[in-house]
């Protein structure tokens, strides 16, 4: 029996598994304290994945001969890999090889893959799609409070609070298992605010639901800030004491009165006052964000102007109240803090920081000046694929851009102009598919590691079953690779290992993990960074007594509300959103894998029923989705949860993110995944 | 490197803040000048009826500090009237004999509000004491003084304005009268079986109306009114309406109608360096007095400024009444509008929806009373969204009767987290049978009740219908 986690989302539930590889079974773990025992369908059917008969077992390298992929040795595999890294950057130079990880990956793999990177092959070319999750929350929280972490609270904190407001969250499907501390917390008389274009199931639980047409909650948060001020419901002392750049906000918002807010959102005015009310008037008040208000050309912008709401009504640091943001990827929040982001080093550092450098470098034992500089982000380095100055050779792990990025086909193009591409991966993904090296790696159970989940807690998920012969984890393709090209410095194998240089690196960041380490995560289940010692408790609640701004005070953000960067036409009238059904993970590469999850969770496009009519299709119909960018076809799913003028389709299979937009966020380098402009026909 | 093109702005209402504002934000290479005659700090004027109403401060609608003018090189001047304009030389002349050269005008001069013939409103000081405008600050910090004291007053004028004056007078504790001259509340905009509703609105509000009645004279004993009634009022507010500013732009030579007289790109007819926005500009013959269109135009006319050739093709106008207790919305003219009308009246509620649509597009609506669809009507009206045949109905009547309740069928999932059907959970004994073979309850755990329901009871040992759960 082995306690550990689930393979999947930012909740990072508690599990127990037992009995060996072909028949482990999954159970409870009831003291794990942010699931309490409860699993949804996914954590249940996780081990399915175990012995999976898609697994890859051999390393496959591409015969130009045949252009099949064909099995190789490991050796052969990698000395494969190091040629073309050698001949691309040789050719064209260091940033010729380009690094894509994931938020999927373990801190340690994590951390190595950023490492690897910059002392192996000295690329500045590394980026994970993280970016397209976290960026926009990750980037406002720097600004606003001085540090981003998920949630600045461990989960369970949101049962205790007054009112809550999801914002572009549908905690309920994506996160079911979180779902009972929102029942928690109405049983105990809080309220619920949802924020989303489509009435969800989280949406079906709240007090309040307000729906906005897609890409107008940045406006929704200033009239709701309008009313704050208009009703003395702004808490003038926290603001006095605790927070700058109130004047500026207070004469931005008043220009959005609700009665306008109501124009350009589509939410009545009304409501918005009602909001604004719950808000002011609670005594202690969350406001969380999500993908929905963050996957914006302007989510950065968005999320600070939510953050504003929240400190306007007094309601961060302290406990019980806060802003925070919900993470999705399993290790979105560790994955962004340890390297393998285009402009930051271990300890949430960032890579232009000549102090970072040098401390970075010391532990890795190199010279600071041969460390890269910051690189291009996850999409801009895809769209740069085999440009005079983009990258040539690209290794990916623990992603699958082919599905998950956005404008899609723009990609799939970018990757085949590639000279080379290797994917390490569970299973032949969509991206793994098109390579020329392809690595079968270990998955969650057969392999330890650490993870960080949404609150900020480090946690260890730990191996249960020995992988398929055959398999190997990322860690030893790392260190492999860094061995074939003749790296400097140690890159070790052993996960603890590597964790325990991760504790040095990270040591005097902003995510500083230096205190924690396996065996007090095994007897505290998780720590919460930052623990700068070994000492310290770790710290659970984050700026109780002051902001990690140099002043110690939290900022406001005078940030402008402006259109999406595409609005519907006469050619394309709807708008077009994205997002996750329960049954589903991501690209898919997993879930779609499991026979139950695969048989619940299935493509459509959702649309209202005066829609359907207009259309004159009924549910179940054959629907051709068309944008600037592309055309799917799926049946129609029609749906009273959705606003009339808007669609919204799952991005778990090929076909959405063909249609969706590359327009990217000026601050967190963020896709606009959550709106476009699309067309409706029968197919 | 050559200096920087001189821009002035004269005005400095939302408009004109708000084209600062834009080209502020675009970097705009001009060294710019705004000249307003308030003293105030630019605000929100849409909402001095707020302030009136005291649901805000005055300092709640301030919009720009003169700080952040400072901040961003803006000349600011305020508290200055401009009294010429000389096109030849281009420069401006004000109050105070200084002059202001320009390379490009921009004339953002607003409104200003219409006095009816009333004997005894004028002294030869101005207003009389008891009777006030309302269009400025100003007129808001003396009506809001005045308002403190009195017990009755009467509103002339029954549009929008008028509406909201009333309100907020009401809501101060007020008795508040309304005289309206036409034969309607908004009967311009809402036609009879609207404007009923609206009144009997205001009226279950505690106001009266009186239309059809001309205000003809005011004097210590009250306003007398055409019909032979004399309202008693401590103050009277005249909301008639209001004409665009244009007489600098007269006096200055510029082609005025109703407005200055702009083109597509906003520009004077008469001269290309000068614009007009706002209430002040008269554009393909429609002046408006809305701010929606007053910052479409401000917004336009800095992408002109900013070298964008993208004209401004005409605004679309959602007149929406901001005043406690009273839900009115006015899309587009829906009097004068061409196109099919569906109109649905509800008397008991003192609801009335009106739509109005041509070739499929809403043209123009009207609701009162309920308002549970606007944030749908107005997208559409934004968007020119081509509708179905069936969705004026939709939009008029709400969404269809909820399905009546039903035995929940088989194969209804019950439990989302784990993918359990109503018929797995009805084949388990208890709650424990349910754990142990579907997973069901023990992810978020909201379908316990409905568990409880499928499963036999204890006594009768028979299931319950799971009717509850239908419409889910």
């Amino acid at each position: 029996m082995t306690d550990t986690h689930c393979p999947y989302c930012s909740l990072q539930c508690g599990m127990r598994l037992t009995g060996g590889r072909g028949r482990t079974t999954v159970e409870a773990w009831p003291e794990f304290p942010t699931n309490a025992g409860g699993l949804c369908r996914k954590g249940w059917t996780s081990v399915d994945l175990l012995g999976h008969r898609e697994r890859l077992t051999s390393p496959l390298v591409r015969d130009p001969a045949t252009g099949e992929l064909a099995p190789a040795t490991w050796p052969e595999a990698i000395a494969r890999i190091a040629d073309e890294i050698a001949r691309a950057q040789g050719a064209y130079g260091l940033d010729a090889v380009g690094v894509f990880g994931g938020g999927g990956l373990t801190n340690e793999k994590a951390y190595l893959l950023g490492k690897l990177a910059r002392v192996a092959l000295r690329t500045s070319a590394i980026d994970y799609n993280g970016r397209w999750c976290m960026a926009s929350a990750a980037t406002a929280g720097q600004r606003a409070f001085g540090l981003d972490r998920g949630l600045p609270f461990p989960l369970a904190d949101i049962a205790e609070t007054d009112v809550l407001f999801l914002v572009g969250s549908n905690l309920a499907e994506t996160m079911p298992p979180a779902t009972r501390h929102l029942d928690t917390l109405r049983a105990a008389g809080g309220q619920l605010v949802v924020v989303d274009p489509r009435r969800t199931p989280t949406a079906d639980r709240a007090d309040l639901h307000l729906q906005p047409v897609p890409g107008t909650d940045l406006a929704l948060a200033h009239g709701i800030v309008h009313v704050l001020v208009a009703e003395r419901l702004v808490d003038e002392r926290f603001v006095t004491d605790r927070t700058t750049g109130y004047d500026d906000v207070r004469r931005l918002v008043a220009g959005f009165w609700p009665e306008q807010v109501e124009r350009v959102t589509g939410v009545p005015a009304d409501d918005i006052r009602t909001a604004a009310r719950m808000l002011g008037q609670a005594a202690h008040a969350m406001v969380l964000t999500a993908r929905g208000a963050e996957q914006h050309a302007k989510g950065t912008d968005t999320v600070l102007a939510w953050v504003n709401a929240a400190l306007a009504a007094g309601q961060a640091g302290r406990i019980g109240s806060g802003y925070g943001c919900i993470t999705g990827q399993g290790n979105g929040q560790g994955g962004r803090e340890h390297g393998q982001k285009a402009d930051q080093l271990p300890g949430y550092r960032r890579i232009d920081d000549p102090a970072a450098r040098a401390h970075v470098a010391a532990v890795w034992g190199v010279e600071p000046e041969t460390l890269p500089g910051p690189g291009r982000s996850a999409y801009e380095m895809l769209a740069a694929l085999g440009d005079s100055d983009g990258a040539r050779a690209l290794l990916v792990f623990g992603s699958n851009p082919v599905v998950s990025a956005p404008n899609a086909t723009r990609i799939g193009a970018r990757l085949d102009r590639l000279d080379f591409l290797c994917v390490a991966d569970i299973v032949m993904s969509e991206t793994a598919a098109r390579a020329d090296v392809v690595l079968p790696v270990t998955q969650w159970a057969e392999e330890t590691g650490t993870m960080t989940n949404v609150e900020g807690r480090v946690i260890l998920r730990r191996k249960a079953v020995d992988p398929p012969p055959g398999v190997r984890s990322d860690l030893d393709v790392i260190a492999d690779l860094a061995t074939a090209l003749a790296a400097p410095g140690e890159f070790g194998r052993d996960p603890e290992t590597v964790f325990d240089e991760l504790r040095q690196a990270s040591a005097g960041g902003p995510a500083d993990y230096s205190g924690i380490d396996y065996a007090r995560i095994d007897a505290e289940q998780g720590v919460f960074w930052p623990c700068p010692q070994p000492g310290h408790p770790g710290t659970p609640r984050l700026f109780l007594d002051r902001f990690a701004t140099p002043d110690g005070r939290a900022r406001f953000h005078a940030v402008e509300h402006r259109a999406a960067a595409e609005e519907p036409c006469v050619d394309y009238p709807f708008h077009l959103t994205t997002g996750r059904v329960l049954a589903q993970y991501q690209s898919g590469a997993q879930t779609r894998r499991v026979r139950a999850l695969a048989a619940a969770g299935q493509a459509f496009v959702e649309l209202h029923p005066v829609a359907a009519q207009r259309l004159a299709v009924a549910d179940g119909a054959a629907m051709r989705v068309t944008t600037r960018r592309g055309t799917t076809v799926v049946p129609a799913r029609v749906s009273t949860a959705i606003r009339p003028d808007t669609v919204f389709m799952p991005f778990h299979w090929v076909g959405a993110n063909l249609l969706t937009n590359d327009a990217l966020d000026p601050s967190s380098r963020m896709p606009e995944f959550k709106v476009c402009a699309a067309r409706l026909e029968p197919a | 490197m050559r200096p920087r093109e001189r821009l002035v702005v004269v005005g400095h209402g939302m408009a004109a803040a708000r084209l600062v504002d834009e080209l502020v934000r675009r970097a705009a290479p001009y060294a710019i000048t705004v000249i307003g005659d308030e003293p105030d700090p630019a605000y929100s004027r849409v909402l001095l009826s707020a302030v009136l109403e005291r649901s805000h401060r005055g300092a709640d609608i301030e919009l720009r500090s003169a700080g952040w003018y400072a901040d961003h090189g803006v000349r600011l001047v305020t508290g200055q009237r401009v009294l010429r304009v000389d096109r030849d030389r281009r420069d401006v002349w004000l109050a105070d004999g200084t002059r202001h050269g320009y390379d490009r005008l921009v004339l953002a001069t607003g409104a200003r509000p219409l006095l009816p013939p009333i004997h005894g409103v004028v002294t030869p000081d101005g207003l009389h004491p008891a009777v006030h405008a309302f269009r400025s600050m100003a007129d808001c910090r003396r009506l809001d003084q005045a308002a403190s004291g009195a017990r009755r007053a009467v509103v002339v004028g029954g549009g929008l304005l008028g509406l909201q004056v009333a309100r907020a007078l009401s809501v101060r504790g007020l008795d508040v009268e309304i005289v309206e001259v036409g034969p309607a509340l908004m009967g311009r905009q809402l036609g009879p079986a609207g404007a009923q509703a609206l009144a009997r609105g205001v009226r279950g509000l505690g106001t009266e109306v009186y239309t059809g009645a001309r205000a003809v004279g005011f004097s210590d004993s009250g306003l007398r009114l055409d019909n032979g009634f004399v309202l008693s009022a401590d103050l009277v507010v005249l909301a008639c309406g209001s004409r665009p500013a244009t007489r600098l732009a007269q006096r200055s030579g510029l082609m005025v109608r109703r407005g200055v007289v702009v083109d597509d790109r906003l520009r004077s007819v008469s001269d290309d360096h000068v614009y007009a926005i706002g209430d002040c500009a008269e554009h393909r013959g429609r002046v408006h007095g809305f701010v929606g269109p007053a910052w479409d135009q401000a917004v336009a006319l800095a992408r002109t400024l900013t070298g964008s050739d993208r004209a401004y093709d005409g605004s679309r106008v959602v007149a929406r009444l901001q005043a406690t207790g009273l839900e009115l919305a006015v899309l587009g003219d829906p009097e004068r509008a061409v196109g099919e009308r569906v109109e649905m009246a509800n008397p008991l509620r003192g609801s009335y929806r009106k739509v109005v649509l041509r070739d499929g597009v809403l043209v123009a609506a009207v609701l009162i009373g309920d308002l549970s669809r606007i944030g749908v009507l107005t997208q559409h009206y934004d968007r020119r969204t081509v509708l179905g045949q069936t969705e004026a109905a939709w939009l008029l009547h709400g969404d269809a009767s909820a399905p009546a309740d039903a035995e929940v069928p088989d194969d209804v999932e019950v439990c989302a987290c784990a993918g359990v059907s109503a018929g797995r959970i009805r084949s388990c004994r208890d709650r424990a049978d349910v754990v142990a073979r579907t997973r069901a309850t023990t992810g978020c755990g909201s379908c316990s009740d409905v568990v409880d329901l499928l499963l036999p009871t204890p006594t009768s040992g028979r299931p319950h219908s799971g009717a509850l759960l239908a419409t889910k």
